[in-house]
C-alpha cells in the first residue's frame, strides 16, 4: 500500500472511514485534509491495483464506509475499479472525484449507482457533502 | 520577348495541378480552357534554383504530364539543386546546356537576371517555348497562393483537433487547480510554519503544471508566420508532440517505449512536423482506446531518417487502407475526427521529400513508418542571391 493512513483502527471516535484513490499525492493530500478536518478517517491509494489489495487485507473489508475513486490512474483505471468495487463490495458507496467535467460519463456512473460525480476542483462543502451522503447510505445497506 | 502563349501554357499547367485536370498542353487554347490528353508529357527546364526555382521544381515535381529536364543555377549550394538531386532530376551550374537540350520544350527562367533573355534567345531551339519575366512572377504568385490555402488547411485541421482534446486539458488542468485552491484556502487559517512552507511548495508545483499545459497548447496551437524552415531535433519534437497527444485519452495506461538513436535533425517548419507527430500519435492513442503501447522508433541512416509511430490498437481493415489518405475519409465517431488529419499528414510528409508507409494487423495494432532525406538546406541568404 502506497500511503495508509496510521491510526485508522485505533478506536477513535469517527465519522466514518473513507478511501481515496488518486494517483497524485497532493489531490489525496487536500482531500485528506478536507475530510479529516470533517472527522472521517482517510485511507489512500495511488491507483486501482494498490486499493483492491488494500480493501482485501484483514478487516479493511468491513470497517470501510466510502470509496471516492478518480478516473485516469494507472494500471487499473477508475472504470475498471468502480466495476470491480461493485461486484465485490456492494455495500460501500462509491464517489467519483475526477478532472472530466464530462456530462456522459457522469450520467453513465450515476445510472450504476454512484453517489456523485464531483469534478476538480471541488468546494470542500460540496465534498464533505457527497461523503455524508454516501455514509446515509451506507447506513441503509447496513440494515 | 517571351511568348505570351508560352507563359499562358505554363500557368494552364500550374491550374491542372491545382484543379487536377487532365490537360493537353498543345490542344488550341480556346477562352483560357483547353483538353489535354493524358499520354502527352511536357519536358520542361528550369533556369534559376534560389526561391523561386525551388517552388516552382516542387511543384512540378509530382506532375504526371511534367518531365524535368533538368535545373541550373550559378549557385553550387541553392537549394533547388540539392532538391533535384535527391529526385534524380540532372543538375547544372551551365544554364547553356540545358537552353540548348534538344528534348526541351519549356524553358522557365527564374534567374532574375536580365542577360539571361538574351542568352535563351541566343541557344534555345526555335520549337521551345520560353517563360520568364512577369510571367514567371506570375506563375511564381500562383504556387504562393497554392501554399498559402494549404498553411490555412493545416492551421484549420489542427484547431479542429484541439477541440477535441478539451476534455482531456480540462483534467490536465483541473487536478493542480485543485491543489492550488484547496491549499491556497488552508493557508488562510494554518500557522504552522512548516505546513505552510509544505502548502506553499504544492501550490508552486501545480502552478508551474498548468503553466507547462498551457505553453504546451500555446505552441501547438499557433500558426506558423513563416514559410521558412530550421533544424529540427526529432526527439525533442517527438517528445513535444506526445505532450499534447496524451490529451486524447480519458486514461493513463499507455505505455511509450522510446526507441531514440543518437541525435537526429532534419530541416523542415517545426510547427509542421510537430502536426505530423501529433496526428499520428493521436491516431494510435484512440485506435487503443486508452490502453496499449505506443513505440516510437528513429533511425538514421544513408542520408535518411525513419520515424516510426506504433500503436497496439484495433488495427485498420485492409479495405480501409486504401483510403486512409483520402480527405475527409475517417472511421472516427463523436466529432473525434475531422478526416484531414492523415490527409495533411501526407501532404506535409511530401513537402519535405519524404515517404510515408503503414504497415496494420487488425487486432494487433498499426505502425505508421516516415522517411526523410536529409537534405543540407543551406541558409536562405545563400539561395536568395539568384
Amino acid at each position: 500500500m502506497s500511503e495508509a493512513t496510521g491510526g485508522m483502527f485505533s478506536g477513535h471516535k469517527t465519522n466514518g472511514r473513507v478511501l481515496v484513490m488518486d494517483d497524485e499525492a497532493d489531490v489525496r493530500k487536500v482531500v485528506r485534509m478536507t475530510l479529516e478536518k470533517a472527522g472521517y478517517d482517510v485511507l489512500e491509494a495511488e491507483d486501482g491495483e494498490k486499493a483492491i489489495q488494500e480493501i482485501n487485507k484483514d478487516e479493511n473489508p468491513l470497517l470501510l464506509d466510502v470509496i471516492i475513486c478518480d478516473i485516469r490512474m494507472p494500471k487499473i483505471n477508475g472504470v475498471e475499479a468502480i466495476n470491480y468495487f461493485k461486484q465485490n463490495y456492494s455495500h460501500v458507496p462509491l464517489i467519483v472525484l475526477t478532472g472530466f467535467p464530462d456530462t456522459e460519463m457522469a450520467t453513465g456512473f450515476l445510472k450504476q449507482g454512484i453517489v456523485d460525480y464531483l469534478v476538480k476542483p471541488v468546494e470542500k462543502d460540496r465534498l464533505t457533502q457527497a461523503v455524508a451522503k454516501a455514509m446515509e447510505q451506507r447506513e441503509l445497506n447496513r440494515l | 520577348m517571351y511568348k505570351a502563349l508560352s507563359r499562358d501554357r505554363a500557368l494552364f499547367l500550374w491550374a491542372c495541378r491545382a484543379t487536377r485536370v487532365r490537360c493537353r498542353p498543345h490542344a488550341p487554347v480556346k477562352g483560357g480552357l483547353a483538353v489535354i490528353s493524358s499520354d502527352h508529357v511536357v519536358h520542361v527546364a528550369i533556369l534559376g534554383a534560389g526561391k523561386g526555382g525551388t517552388a516552382l521544381l516542387e511543384a512540378l515535381v509530382n506532375l504526371p504530364h511534367v518531365h524535368l529536364i533538368g535545373i541550373t543555377d550559378k549557385n553550387p549550394r541553392a537549394l533547388g539543386l540539392q532538391i533535384a538531386k535527391f529526385h534524380h532530376i540532372p543538375t547544372s551550374r551551365s544554364s547553356i546546356d540545358l537552353i540548348q537540350h534538344p528534348e526541351v520544350q519549356l524553358l522557365i527562367d527564374v534567374t532574375d537576371d536580365p542577360g539571361m533573355v538574351s542568352t535563351i534567345a541566343q541557344h534555345k531551339h526555335p520549337g521551345t517555348e520560353v517563360v520568364g519575366g512577369m510571367g514567371a512572377k506570375v506563375l511564381w504568385d500562383f504556387i504562393q497562393h497554392g501554399i498559402m490555402i494549404q498553411t490555412q488547411l493545416f492551421q484549420a485541421e489542427k484547431l479542429a483537433g484541439l477541440g477535441t482534446f478539451a476534455s482531456g486539458i480540462a483534467h490536465d488542468i483541473n487536478n493542480p487547480l485543485y491543489v492550488i485552491l484547496a491549499m491556497a484556502e488552508t493557508l488562510q487559517e494554518e500557522t504552522d510554519l512548516t505546513l505552510i512552507r509544505q502548502h506553499a511548495v504544492s501550490i508552486y508545483q501545480a502552478a508551474q503544471r498548468i503553466h507547462a499545459i498551457s505553453r504546451n497548447i500555446t505552441q501547438y496551437a499557433k500558426a506558423s508566420k513563416t514559410q521558412s524552415t530550421a533544424n529540427i531535433d526529432l526527439h525533442t519534437k517527438l517528445d513535444e508532440a506526445l505532450n499534447i497527444a496524451r490529451f486524447a485519452t480519458k486514461f493513463h495506461e499507455i505505455t511509450v517505449k522510446k526507441q531514440y538513436k543518437g541525435q537526429i535533425e532534419i530541416s523542415a517548419q517545426p510547427e509542421e512536423i510537430l502536426q505530423v507527430f501529433v496526428n499520428l500519435m493521436t491516431n494510435a492513442i484512440h485506435a487503443m482506446e486508452g490502453k496499449g503501447r505506443l513505440t516510437l522508433t528513429t533511425e538514421q541512416t544513408n542520408g535518411m531518417v525513419y520515424v516510426s509511430i506504433g500503436d497496439t490498437g484495433c488495427g485498420i481493415p485492409p479495405e480501409n487502407l486504401p483510403k486512409i489518405f483520402d480527405p475527409f475519409f475517417t472511421t472516427k465517431t463523436n466529432g473525434l475526427g475531422t478526416g484531414l488529419g492523415l490527409y495533411n499528414v501526407r501532404t506535409i510528409v511530401r513537402k519535405y521529400h519524404g515517404e510515408l508507409s503503414i504497415e496494420s494487423v487488425v487486432g494487433k495494432g498499426t505502425t505508421f513508418r516516415l522517411a526523410f532525406p536529409q537534405i543540407p538546406f543551406p541558409d536562405m541568404v545563400a539561395h536568395d542571391q539568384n
